[in-house]
């Protein structure tokens, strides 16, 4: 099953107006391993045309990344309002 | 004057358990969840272990939601193209105390009901952002400026403990502190789930840990499979330091690796995957427990560290409730001296010192370095693997003795000899 398939079970509250995690772009364009593409979960960092894409809505809120980059990229935050990821299960 | 005694940050089992043990008590108690509804953020294997909860809700056994009773408890050895695999059924198991299989946000939205009735008020749909200070103090939290004051804060945030970090009450996590969690429940009829699984009952579950000494470039990654009453929960414990040093694999393929093993698939065919998830797991042991508790605040529950596995078990969920309400307990005879300060609180350490909670993290000082040893994820699987072929096969060939059948297997190993008797010395002292 691909990731894409899994992530489309997924029940989310989308928060238009904040972006609980940002990436400084800068920092990333420089970085020798792009460890967060192949740590977060949810596949919300991947590499196109080597340039780093994060989108933070698919994002699971798992804390993965902000422990995964070690190049003081990642700022993490809780979503707010009850927005983000939403289990039916957990 | 504070608008509460106790301000509860996060509704797990942790923080559940605080509230209801204080509003229980008389105590003016306010559980904020960021998730609405609570339980709807959170994630678990998960096999809620022991009675901790018994102190708090003492007919919980009966009016909790809970999944199947654990009646068989497995731990495996995958390779390749074995498995290697103890199955532990007993009626005296189920005559002691095992535990229930659970579904958090079920289990975690009743939890938080039963604060409620209890007295508690619950916010969910609130993100606190730090802890609100006056001078050393903590009194109370801070949301999107708003200050809300307590007397006492407990934070029970879970696994990525934001609150503690932004308030500088602890460091930020490392890769020795946590593991990768992902996890799918897989749909499959509940008649099904009770043959497959050889279980007595529908009440009754099946609980297993697999080493998984196969995954692709060598990760190492614990496996679960936990079965409820209509569905199985499978998933991976990936170590984070691992990871990073493979940098080649993807946490969420790895997930499918485990599922494809020839000895996994059957169990969860025709099964319909039902969600994903994925979250922190704190496995850092006690070298992972921050600070406990401040002026004014103390910190429980997994956003404490508080989780236990030696490759045989994992839990996490009994630590938490009993460091909830150890903290509640300590919250409500600071309250009696009308003194919140660190030394006052300090008695919260002490009630876990004499538990199970901390005494466990520091009797197994040192466990997580076995967990994670090559000698549990290659040593042992491909020297059983080698001996049990020899010991089970017939290839018309004289029949040697299990000594030296053992031998041979242990040469046929990549860990050199070496460093498997020093291995094997720690890790059974360690365990």
């Amino acid at each position: 099953m691909k990731i894409e398939d899994r992530l489309s079970l997924l029940n989310y509250k989308t928060d238009k107006s904040y972006e609980h995690i940002t990436i400084n772009p800068s920092i990333c364009e420089t970085c020798p391993d792009h460890f967060c593409t192949f740590a977060c979960p949810a596949k919300c960092y991947s590499l196109i045309e080597e340039k780093l894409n994060f989108k933070y809505e698919d994002c699971v809120e798992c804390g993965t990344c902000d422990v995964a980059c070690s190049h003081g990229s990642v700022a993490w935050t809780n979503t707010k309002g009850g927005h983000g990821v939403k289990y039916k299960y957990g | 004057m504070s608008e509460f005694d106790v301000i509860v940050v996060g509704a797990g089992p942790a923080g559940a358990s605080a509230a209801i043990k204080l509003a229980t008590s008389g105590s003016s108690v306010l559980l904020v969840e960021r998730g609405d509804p609570p339980g709807s953020k959170n994630v678990s294997g998960g096999v809620l272990w022991g009675d901790s909860m018994g102190s708090v809700i003492p007919d919980w056994e009966k009016t909790a939601p809970m999944e199947r009773y654990v009646e068989a408890k497995g731990v495996s050895f995958l390779t390749k193209d074995s498995k290697i695999s103890i199955d532990f059924r007993s009626r005296k198991l189920q005559e002691r105390r095992s535990g229930y299989t659970v579904l958090r946000t079920k289990l975690d939205q009743w939890l938080a009901k039963k604060a409620k009735d209890s007295g508690a008020m619950v916010a969910a749909g609130i993100t606190v952002d730090k802890l609100a200070f006056k001078a050393d103090q903590v009194i109370g939290v801070e949301q999107d400026g708003d200050v809300i004051t307590s007397d006492v804060v407990i934070l029970a945030e879970g696994a990525n403990p934001r609150v503690a970090i932004n308030s500088g009450i602890r460091e930020k996590l490392v890769d020795r502190d946590v593991a990768i969690g992902v996890k799918e429940i897989i749909k499959l009829p509940e008649k099904t789930i009770t043959e497959r699984f050889n279980l007595t009952s529908p009440k009754m579950g099946f609980a297993s840990e697999y080493v998984l000494g196969f995954l692709d470039g060598g990760v190492k990654a614990g496996g679960f499979i936990y079965t409820n009453k209509e569905s199985i929960s499978l998933g991976l414990v990936i170590s984070m330091k691992e990871m990073r040093e493979n940098n080649n694999t993807r946490s969420f393929d790895l997930i499918e690796q485990f599922k494809e093993h020839p000895y996994i698939a059957p169990l969860i065919e025709g099964g319909r995957v039902d969600e994903y998830s994925a979250h922190m797991v704190q496995e850092g042991g006690i070298k992972s427990v921050p600070q406990l508790y401040g002026n004014g605040y103390m910190i429980v529950g997994d956003g404490a560290g508080f989780s236990f596995s030696n490759g045989m078990v994992l839990q996490g969920m009994n630590y938490a409730i009993a460091s909830g309400i150890a903290a509640a307990e300590s919250a409500m005879k600071a309250k009696i001296k009308s003194n919140f300060s660190k030394g006052s609180l300090s008695s919260y350490e002490e009630r876990l010192k004499s538990s199970f909670v901390l005494q466990d993290l520091m009797n197994f000082k040192g466990i997580e370095d076995v967990t994670w040893s090559d000698m549990i994820h290659r040593g042992i699987p491909n020297i059983s693997e080698e001996l049990f072929l020899s010991l089970f096969s017939e290839n018309g060939q004289p029949k040697k003795h299990l000594y030296n059948n053992l031998i041979r297997s242990i040469g046929s190993s990549e860990v050199p000899r070496k460093d498997m008797i020093i291995n094997m010395y720690r890790m059974l002292r360690r365990m």
